[in-house]
């Protein structure tokens, strides 16, 4: 058993897994620090450096191994800063080997990716879209539509269905629409509405971005790594924030875009059950404080302290093995 | 930018914190566990500390290569293993690797790879059937390997010469 774990260890895939979640540890503790160092509060600037974790967990290991073949050799392993075989080779008690607690991490983080995250996806791909019949076009003469003309983006198309129920969803694609139903109309004011869209209008400009595309397909194929489970759930949130700043931004009215979470706020979460809600409702409570706080901020920039940043990663993570 | 200075200094700080703390949980094993992969100075530190009774060292030992190895590493987890390191006395690269494993083990990265190999025959080795490989090492240096099983061990000796030093190394070995 011992044996054929630590066969799979050696193995260019064991190797690949091991040193990609050993990296993006390293970098998520060294972005947290230079973010909270440097008092880093624009979402678009710490999406960036959220980024770069992704980008490191994917690709650092066979950078490394192009740059020096002889990195993975025993006597690399000896001299370097921290070799990840002395932990994985350990065995608790003599009897469980740590490599093995380990394996049964990898294990459940892909299990929550595939039923949190992957699930979902295939559930919404294959079902059918909304029906012609429930959803009528809303007329760019509308008053809704009308006062969204300031968004600095092609213009999506707008669906509205009669519905008691609050609704509202964005698709992507070739024509981005926003849906939205007559419920969400008698809850929000013109402005409240208006602030709500214009954040899905802000998610339909941003979705059009390589970067996001390149990020979210990394994220994929590094459906084992727990870090980078968590680190692209950050990158959601603040991928909200920004969508938030760009909303209020265009619409020039925090309040409204605030009420307008706030009303959805106690109707989607009147009381919080599950961990998952808690979070949800937590991240939620934070994009009304933010906005309300008028400290949106969605300034670039910081170019300097993010590629000191990316190099000091990258200097470490060389040496772990 | 007044505040710029304090805070770079501070983020410094933080990874100067990371890189002790990484060392320090790279030692952490060597002091839990005695049998992880590491140097010893001498083959008696590795029979004493390891508990390995038998270490095949060679007792026939060419003029030109220097004794005692320059470099020993040796392991009991996951398996056994003891890697000896020779130069030889012109030259500062290692020339003689021999290496001493389970035979369930994987043979160490530390034993030089053949760029081109030439000839692979059965080579009968004091009733053992060995396996001699002759080719070209990486540097185009000519080089030759001998692999045969000795009891739990697997035995791989490699030297970076035409196969003639390396059968008297061999045959040096058992007795």
């Amino acid at each position: 058993m011992t044996a054929t774990i630590y066969s799979f260890f050696r193995l260019p895939a064991g190797i690949y897994i091991t040193q990609s979640c050993f990296h993006s540890l390293i970098a998520v503790l060294i972005v947290n620090r230079a973010i909270s160092s440097w008092d880093i509060n624009s979402p678009l600037v710490r999406q960036r450096f959220r980024i770069v974790i992704i980008f490191i967990s994917m690709l650092s290991c066979p950078l490394y191994q192009l740059i020096n073949p002889e990195r993975g050799s025993v006597n690399f392993r000896l001299d370097t800063l921290f070799d990840s075989s002395r932990w994985l080779n350990l065995e608790l008690w003599d009897k469980l080997p740590l490599s093995l607690v380990f394996i049964a991490l990898l294990l459940t983080t892909s299990l929550i990716f595939l039923f949190q995250e992957m699930v979902p996806i295939i559930r919404h791909t294959t079902e059918s879209g909304p029906s012609p019949l429930d959803w009528q076009r809303l007329e760019d003469q509308s008053e809704i539509v009308r006062g969204l003309e300031h968004m600095p983006a092609e213009r999506a198309v707008f669906y509205i269905t009669t519905s008691d129920d609050q609704i509202l969803f964005t698709r992507t694609g070739k024509e981005p629409s926003i849906y939205f139903s007559t419920g969400l109309i008698e809850e929000l004011t013109t402005e409240e509405l208006q602030g709500a869209l214009s954040h899905e209008i802000a998610h339909i400009i941003r979705n059009k971005r390589p970067l996001l595309i390149i990020v979210f397909f990394f994220r994929m194929m590094l459906f084992f790594n727990p870090v980078v489970l968590l680190e692209f759930r950050r990158i959601v949130h603040d991928e909200e924030k920004i969508c938030d700043d760009m909303a209020v931004e265009s619409t020039k009215n925090p309040q409204a875009l605030a009420e307008s979470l706030k009303k959805l706020y106690h109707k989607t979460y009147p009381e919080k059950t599950s961990l998952e809600q808690h979070g949800h409702a937590s991240h939620l409570e934070d994009r009304i404080k933010r906005i309300e706080n008028n400290s949106a901020q969605n300034n670039g920039g910081q170019w300097g302290k993010f590629i000191f940043t990316v190099i000091v990663i990258a200097a470490i993570n060389y040496f772990i093995v | 930018m007044k505040k710029y200075v304090p805070n770079s200094l501070f983020f410094t700080a933080a990874v100067i914190a990371l890189i002790v703390l990484l060392r320090f949980l790279n030692w952490l094993p060597l002091s839990l566990e005695q049998g992880i992969a590491r140097k010893y100075s001498s083959i008696e530190e590795v029979k004493a500390k390891l508990n390995i009774k038998k270490i095949y060292a060679p007792s026939y030992f060419p003029e030109n290569f220097a004794w005692p190895p320059y470099e020993i590493i040796a392991q009991t987890k996951p398996f056994t293993s003891v890697t000896m390191k020779f130069r030889r006395t012109d030259r500062m690269s290692s020339t003689l690797v021999i290496c001493q494993s389970d035979t369930a083990a994987p043979l160490t990265d530390s034993f030089p790879r053949m760029a081109q190999l030439k000839e692979s025959i059965t080579y009968p080795l004091k009733g053992r059937q060995a396996l001699l490989d002759v080719g070209i090492c990486r540097d185009k240096e000519p080089c030759s390997s001998m692999t045969w099983l000795e009891g739990r061990y697997r035995i791989a000796v490699a030297v970076e010469s035409p196969p003639f030093e390396l059968i008297k190394i061999s045959e040096s070995m058992l007795h």
